[in-house]
């Protein structure tokens, strides 16, 4: 109504005939359809930054191993590329489904009008073309009363966001004294105005605690078209501050990730003589147990007394001698040192997919490519 | 409880589940050993006996991962952290994963093919007396995993103990769930197909009837009642593509992940992937068994499912209230008042919008979960499984009671026909008249407006108005304005695409009829 008061305020007329065949139910979800499409497309290409971002980093960390973790306890041996990857697959996803969402949502309510249509003989082709849409939307009052994708939209967002509150905890915890693996730059750091000392990787902390807005939009939009009968209800104007806060936190979420991780450096020296810790050989420990012919099971329980062993000993299995390690099972031979300490182990995997040197060279080739990376 | 709320004898199948509490598995549950029977998601915790008497009375099997362990663990340990109650659901899955690693591991010269011969066989007999209701699920044994490995150990030895080799419950867990996820989202979408012809067969059957059509919850303009019927049917169909989408991206396998970083012994990924019918395994093993997104993808899509139907529930419940009476419900699908004797009430459809409630708690429990989780594998995720098993059991039973629903109403033509002048449904075509005479639309706009208001005060219709009225307004206005007047007259008048014009309405019925494979008959 503003704009075409105005409109009319400087053409006068002409400006009257405008809401020909037009109603604001079909007017404004032709406009958000258009913001949304566009949005997507800025989210879409700052995921694609991240993703750079985080390949990047891995190219310039290349061999450095870190511990894995399950249930926060260190688990097996990794490339810290490799780790890195995961969350470039997970962001390849994220863009994906809004892609989808995109196609699913490119088609044109224009000429829908308030809810049945219209008598004069518009072409709605030709809008839906002029537009940029796939087509015009089949049923009028499916076109005026439907907010499905924007709910499409804000679920997409909201997993983007779990994805980045993933990688902030972890990145808060790399940065803490107790783990230390990386130190974040000043410029991406705070400090505190009582505490002298204090140097916190606060923009990860927001990346992690913004995902608790975007998820609240989400869930504002799910409860505002719950029970709403067909086809407008003046309810549905407050579709908009949440889409538009989901839009702009995402973006900026994506955008904060991927400047923090331009700006840290990994204490390798640190990580590599605290990697011993944790026996993050023992499955590999077990594995070798598995190609001399004894069953999993029994491996894992075997290893599993071995472990228990260095408990009491205060030792690594490395640090075994082979009279102890016979002792638990006889088919211990001289070669199983090639499987023990953490370099050796990492070199023994070997799967599509794992960490193995060779496997994440390829992820590495996959993603350099597929992003066009300059090395 | 059932008895108090109703009356009537007959419910239709699907509607008196809506009733049943229990969890419902494709299997009947055996009762656990320790009165353990099937939980609701609030069953509270109850104290069992403390840690020493219980280990006096009843030694603890050791645990399969238990080689470096001292002790075992508490009883509340074990019952608050136990998934036996409801993982129990992925057993025909985990098998079905179990037999393609067991061949792939014989295929690579990990197992003999006489070891990998015993674990099918195994793995057949357990799933046998799974679906006969004979096998004892039990509680110490933690999970489906872990109670169907150590049963097979029981049943064939040695060869069992192999069955684990180059994998971990990681990999394992979301082998299975992506599995059953796969499965669920063809049977939901198997559903709202069927919702969908019930929707068309409906309008079909409900030809030419004209019904107002709303804005704002005030009578905007005449539609046919198919039209609207066919929004809801857009509606699923987008709901079924976004489904499929998410079925697509979710179809990688992460067998062969293991625990978080692969495994050096010579596995192959690709055979497990085609066996079970996966695109391709992962490309990233840490990636592999630590993301869920695919089921908040998947429980996202509910969500959207669940908000439409609770749209179709807000306005059928409308539509059968004494005030609106478009549609009269028949008794196999209502229900009454134990006190108000004359009660006939759409509960069916209440409870169809009622339970968006549930899905879209099922979607918030899966975000809250996974936010802020670091890799890899955390054991909150064990949490992911209720929550998604609810969803999909509430939708099912959403989208068919709908259906049923749809299938059991009359629409009440001659009601609707009687109190269809009121609300001036023929305005915009009036306003629409004028442009085609050359009137701006903002002028037309509001002549018609004063022209409603006229007839507030005269209390008639427009088409009662006389063309002397009508000129006092404009003079535009001529003998043919009575064509444009009339719900019956104004309807004829739409004919943009997509419009709830006659033809246009037809279309969209012989592009649905063609699409969803009706036989008119």
């Amino acid at each position: 109504m503003n704009i075409e008061a105005a409109l009319t305020d400087m053409v006068g007329e002409p400006a009257k005939k405008l809401h020909t065949a037009r109603s604001r139910n079909d007017q404004v979800l032709t406009d958000f359809r258009l913001w949304c499409r566009d949005a997507i497309d800025r989210i879409v290409s700052s995921i694609r930054n991240l993703q750079v971002a985080l390949v990047k980093l891995a190219l310039n960390n290349e061999g450095l191993i870190i511990p894995g973790y399950t249930h926060l306890q260190r688990a097996q041996p990794v490339l810290l590329q490799h780790l890195l990857l995961a969350y470039v697959e997970q962001l390849d996803r994220d863009a994906g489904r809004l892609l989808d969402c995109k196609a699913r949502l490119n088609f044109s309510p224009l000429g829908a009008c308030a809810l049945a249509g219209t008598g004069l003989p518009i072409d709605r082709f030709m809008t839906s073309n002029a537009l940029g849409f796939t087509a015009p939307m089949r049923n009028s009052i499916d076109a005026v009363s439907d907010r499905d994708f924007v709910l499409e939209f804000l679920s997409a967002n909201s997993i983007i966001a779990v994805h980045l509150s993933r990688i902030g905890e972890e990145w808060v915890l790399w940065a803490s004294e107790e783990f230390g693996f990386i130190t974040p730059s000043d410029s991406v750091s705070t400090g505190s105005s009582i505490m002298p000392q204090k140097k916190n990787p606060d923009p990860m902390e927001l990346v992690r605690g913004k995902s608790a807005r975007v998820i609240g939009d989400l869930l504002t939009l799910l409860t505002l078209c719950k029970g709403l009968p067909l086809a407008y209800n003046r309810d549905l104007q407050e579709d908009k501050e949440p889409t538009f806060d989901s839009v702009k936190t995402i973006i900026g979420m994506l955008e904060v990730s991927a400047e923090f991780a331009q700006n840290i450096t990994f204490n390798c020296e640190r990580i590599r003589k605290a990697l011993p810790a944790g026996y993050l050989d023992a499955t590999t420990l077990a594995d070798y147990l598995v190609k001399k012919g004894i069953p999993f099971r029994t491996s894992h329980d075997i290893v599993g007394r071995a472990v228990a062993l260095c408990v009491s000993k205060n030792c690594q299995l490395q640090d075994l001698s082979l009279e102890d390690l016979r002792k638990l099972s006889l088919v211990f031979d001289n070669d199983v040192y090639d499987f023990l300490g953490v370099e050796n182990a990492v070199k023994k995997f070997s799967s599509y997919g794992s960490t193995g040197l060779a496997c994440v060279a390829d992820q590495l080739d996959y993603w350099v490519a597929k992003l066009e990376i300059k090395k | 409880m059932e008895s108090l709320l109703y009356s009537s004898s007959l419910q239709t199948p699907a509607f008196s589940s809506l009733f049943n509490k229990s969890l419902s598995t494709p299997t009947p549950i055996l009762p656990l050993p320790h009165t353990h029977t099937a939980k609701s998601r609030f069953e509270p915790l109850s104290c069992t006996m403390s840690h020493s008497a219980e280990a006096l009375t009843n030694p603890k099997e050791t645990k399969l991962w238990g080689g470096r362990f001292e002790e075992s663990v508490t009883d509340i340990v074990e019952k608050f952290t136990e998934s036996i109650s409801f993982d129990k659901q992925l057993y025909k899955h985990d098998i079905m994963g179990s037999k393609a690693h067991a061949s792939m591991l014989a295929q690579q010269g990990l197992i003999s093919l006489s070891e990998r011969d015993s674990i099918l066989k195994g793995l057949d007999e357990i799933e046998r007396s799974i679906e006969a209701g004979e096998f004892v699920w039990r509680t110490d044994r933690e999970d489906v995993h872990m109670n169907i490995e150590a049963a097979l150990t029981d049943m064939v030895g040695e060869p069992a103990k192999k069955l684990h080799t180059a994998r971990s419950r990681n990999d394992q867990v979301l082998t299975d769930f992506r599995l059953w996820c796969r499965d669920a989202i063809d049977r939901i979408v198997a559903s709202i197909r069927n919702l969908q012809v019930a929707l068309v067969k409906l309008a079909l059957k409900n030809e030419g009837l004209i019904i107002p059509g709303y804005t704002h919850l005030q009578r905007a303009q005449p539609v046919l009642l198919q039209h609207l019927l066919l929004a809801f049917v857009e509606q699923l169909d987008r709901d079924a593509g976004r489904l499929t989408d998410c079925k697509a991206r979710l179809n990688f396998s992460p067998l062969g992940a293991c625990a978080l970083a692969g495994t050096g012994l010579p596995i192959d990924r690709f055979m497990t992937s085609n066996a079970l019918g996966f695109t391709a395994p992962m490309r990233n093993s840490i990636d592999a068994v630590s993301d869920r997104d695919f089921v908040l993808e998947f429980l996202s899509a509910n969500s959207i499912i669940a908000v439409h139907l609770s749209r179709i529930g807000e306005e059928w419940v409308l539509w059968a209230s004494e005030e609106f009476g478009f549609i009269t419900p028949s008794d196999s699908v209502s229900t009454g008042s134990s006190i108000m004797p004359q009660k006939k009430n759409p509960d069916p459809m209440e409870l169809v919008r009622g339970k968006s409630a549930r899905v879209i708690g099922d979607l918030v429990t899966l975000l809250t979960l996974c936010k802020g989780l670091p890799l890899a594998y955390n054991r909150d995720l064990q949490e992911d499984k209720e929550p998604t098993f609810d969803s999909v059991k509430t939708v099912i039973g959403m989208l068919e009671v709908t259906a049923e629903f749809a299938q059991n109403i009359t629409f009440n033509d001659e009601r609707i026909r009687k109190a269809l002048p009121a609300g001036y449904l023929d305005a915009t075509t009036l306003a629409d008249y004028l442009v085609k005479k050359g009137i701006p639309f903002r002028t037309s706009h509001d002549i018609v407006g004063r022209s409603v208001a006229l007839c507030v005060s005269k209390n008639c219709q427009l088409q009662d108005l006389s063309l002397e009225d009508m000129r006092s307004l404009s003079p535009v206005f001529d003998n043919d304005v009575y064509e444009f007047l009339g719900v019956e007259n104004a309807v004829k008048k739409f004919s943009s695409y997509g419009s709830t014009g006659l033809a246009c309405v037809a279309d969209q019925l012989g592009y649905w009829v063609s699409k969803l494979e009706i036989n008119k008959s």
